[in-house]
């Protein structure tokens, strides 16, 4: 999977999960930009991610994805 | 009181642990030297405004939190205004107490009309100068909470209730030290931020604050893990979204782990006590008209906690507490018997801001005169004095924590359409935690987009639905009045 796929299948997650259609994401969007992206919609959407990706993001390695980008890099280098 | 239990222990702290770290700030260390010449800093623009209420935006900076000291060291009160909420809602807080000056960090200022004062620009200042006495009747701050009537409403707290809270947390036992690392997780415009800044700074002890701005439970996770935090005051929901994680945290140093703000499940206690193995850990309950948390269940860890519906039992009055438990008509319940919990106490506040309406409805005054307060809460006292939570009379819900008024929302919302439709708030909780949902009785569906922009200029992003449905026609129940529980089935 390249990083571009990823912030495909992640801006889907995120138009489901915070109930908006038109969501654009980019690299450098964090929880600040995108509105409701909280604490509740943030576990909601990490859920997604695991069940889609089929990987196991450790809380450790969450508390360090500071944006969309580092969000990307950490599904693309888990799916290999 | 509180000039000798709160600010000479104040100043005893800046004075004695001078090279001790105060606060960690995002991973920025202050030192009690370094806070003493920025309250010093503060105060001596401050000491030349008359107004007793200051307003203060809630910033997470050192600047911020040297300012409520400098405030109080000049014997007035702040008004926390919180920077991530709509201007409308700050401005309203302004109006209602009349504030003319706001000590600001922030780089610009939201506030053109007040008297504001850029603390981040003051510098540091060496001359101290001795605290303002002043009365325990005279107040610390104003905190603003979720109304019925679309308005927030003001809880203004004493010096005296701020002091006989310290007091009787000190006399439960809870005590701090100098090596203790502490949580500071919560908003300065929630009123368990001051347990959190407090109590640690009155130790010599270092605050590591968590901003408005982060994700919490990963903010507080990260701190907890990073820094060995030993002593934490939290709300439920956070170990409650940590419940996934639990195996990746271990922080054998944590003295003391204390809950408050809402119900405490007590699944979610167990799995954290493995997670703090070594720590007192405490189940506090209390509205803000109560000063931070009032009564308190300190949990066995190794036998079975109280309990009622999985939540655990919120314990009994601290020490200089009164609770009672009464019916409809005024009269205490027996044991076990389901009613209205009342405080009353030190810890008391003397009445909503400017509402006697409201004080009218909320206090009372039984026939030994002791002035209760009525919490809404639904509670019964069991056979030892220990008090079980059952819920809410009202439509307050909690959301992470925050008390949220649905009446406040749908009151906005009713403005929205001039008062010409019918919109009814309902809370839902899939196991995620209680979630906001708004349904509206015939009108456009554009999805709701409008709507939602116009609660956004007027609420804290909590209080906005999650979701809002358009319905043709509200269901009515056998009184003719809206059935909110079906409403609920069908938007939930």
């Amino acid at each position: 999977m390249t990083k571009e796929e990823a912030l495909e299948a992640l801006s889907s997650i995120f138009a489901e999960v915070l109930d908006e259609k038109d969501i654009e994401l980019d690299y450098q969007m964090t929880a600040n930009d995108v509105d409701r992206w909280d604490s509740i919609t943030n576990m909601t959407i990490i859920s997604e991610i695991e069940s889609r990706f089929n990987i196991k993001l450790k809380l450790r390695e969450i508390i360090k994805l500071k944006n969309v980008g580092a969000l990307c890099d950490a599904i693309v280098s888990k799916s290999k | 009181m509180f000039n000798n239990l709160i600010i000479s222990t104040l100043q005893f702290s800046l004075e004695k642990y001078g090279e001790r770290n105060a606060f960690c700030i995002e991973g920025e260390y202050y030192s009690y030297a370094r806070l003493k010449k920025k309250i010093a800093a503060v105060r001596k623009v401050l000491h030349n405004v008359s107004e007793e209420n200051i307003g203060l935006v809630a910033n997470d900076d050192l600047d911020t939190y040297a300012s409520i000291l400098a405030v109080w060291m000049e014997g007035k009160c702040y008004v926390p205004l919180h920077p991530g909420q709509p201007l409308d809602r700050c401005m309203d807080i302004i109006a209602q107490v009349e504030i003319m000056t706001i000590l600001d960090s922030s780089e610009s200022t939201r506030y053109r009309y007040n008297n504001v004062i850029k603390t981040s620009t003051l510098s540091d200042e060496d001359k101290q100068i001795s605290p303002q006495e002043q009365a325990d009747s005279s107040l610390a701050y104003i905190l603003f909470t979720s109304g019925s009537t679309g308005r927030p409403k003001g809880v203004p707290i004493s010096r005296g209730n701020v002091a006989a809270f310290v007091d009787s947390v000190e006399k439960l036992g809870i005590t701090l030290k100098p090596e203790d690392r502490c949580l500071q997780m919560f908003d300065l415009t929630f009123d368990l931020s001051v347990q959190s800044y407090l109590l640690p700074l009155l130790a010599g002890a270092c605050v590591y604050t968590v901003s408005y701005k982060e994700i919490k439970y990963q903010a507080v996770f990260a701190l907890l893990d990073e820094y060995h935090i030993t002593a934490a005051l939290m709300v439920p929901s956070v170990i409650h979204s940590l419940r996934p994680y639990m195996e990746e945290i271990s922080i054998p140093e944590m003295r003391y782990s204390l809950f408050c703000g809402e119900a405490l499940n007590i699944d979610d206690a167990k799995a954290w006590y493995e997670c703090v193995p070594n720590a007192n850990v405490w189940n506090m309950y209390g509205p803000t008209e109560c000063t931070i948390y009032c009564t308190a269940y300190r949990m066995r860890v190794f036998c079975a906690d109280k309990q009622t519906n999985g939540n655990v039992c919120i314990g009994k009055a601290m020490p200089g507490v009164k609770t009672i438990v009464i019916d409809d008509k005024c009269i205490p319940c027996t044991t076990g018997v389901k009613g209205e919990l009342c405080l009353a106490g030190a810890q008391l506040t003397q009445g909503y801001w400017n509402d006697e309406k409201k004080n009218n409805e909320a206090f009372f005054v039984a026939d030994d005169g002791t002035r209760y307060y009525r919490t809404g809460d639904i509670c019964a006292c069991d056979a030892l004095g220990d008090i079980e939570y059952y819920g809410r009379k009202d439509s307050q819900v909690k959301v992470n924590g925050y008390r949220v008024e649905l009446s406040e929302i749908e009151c906005v919302a009713r403005k929205y359409y001039d008062g010409k439709k019918a919109v009814v708030a309902v809370v839902t909780d899939r196991g995620s935690g209680n979630t906001i949902k708004m349904a509206v009785e015939q009108a456009e569906g554009n999805n709701g987009f409008e709507l939602k922009s116009f609660l956004q200029s007027k609420l804290p992003s909590y209080m906005i639905p999650r979701e809002i449905h358009f319905l043709k026609k509200f269901p009515q129940n056998t009184n003719n009045k809206i059935d909110r529980k079906l409403i609920k089935e069908i938007i939930g």
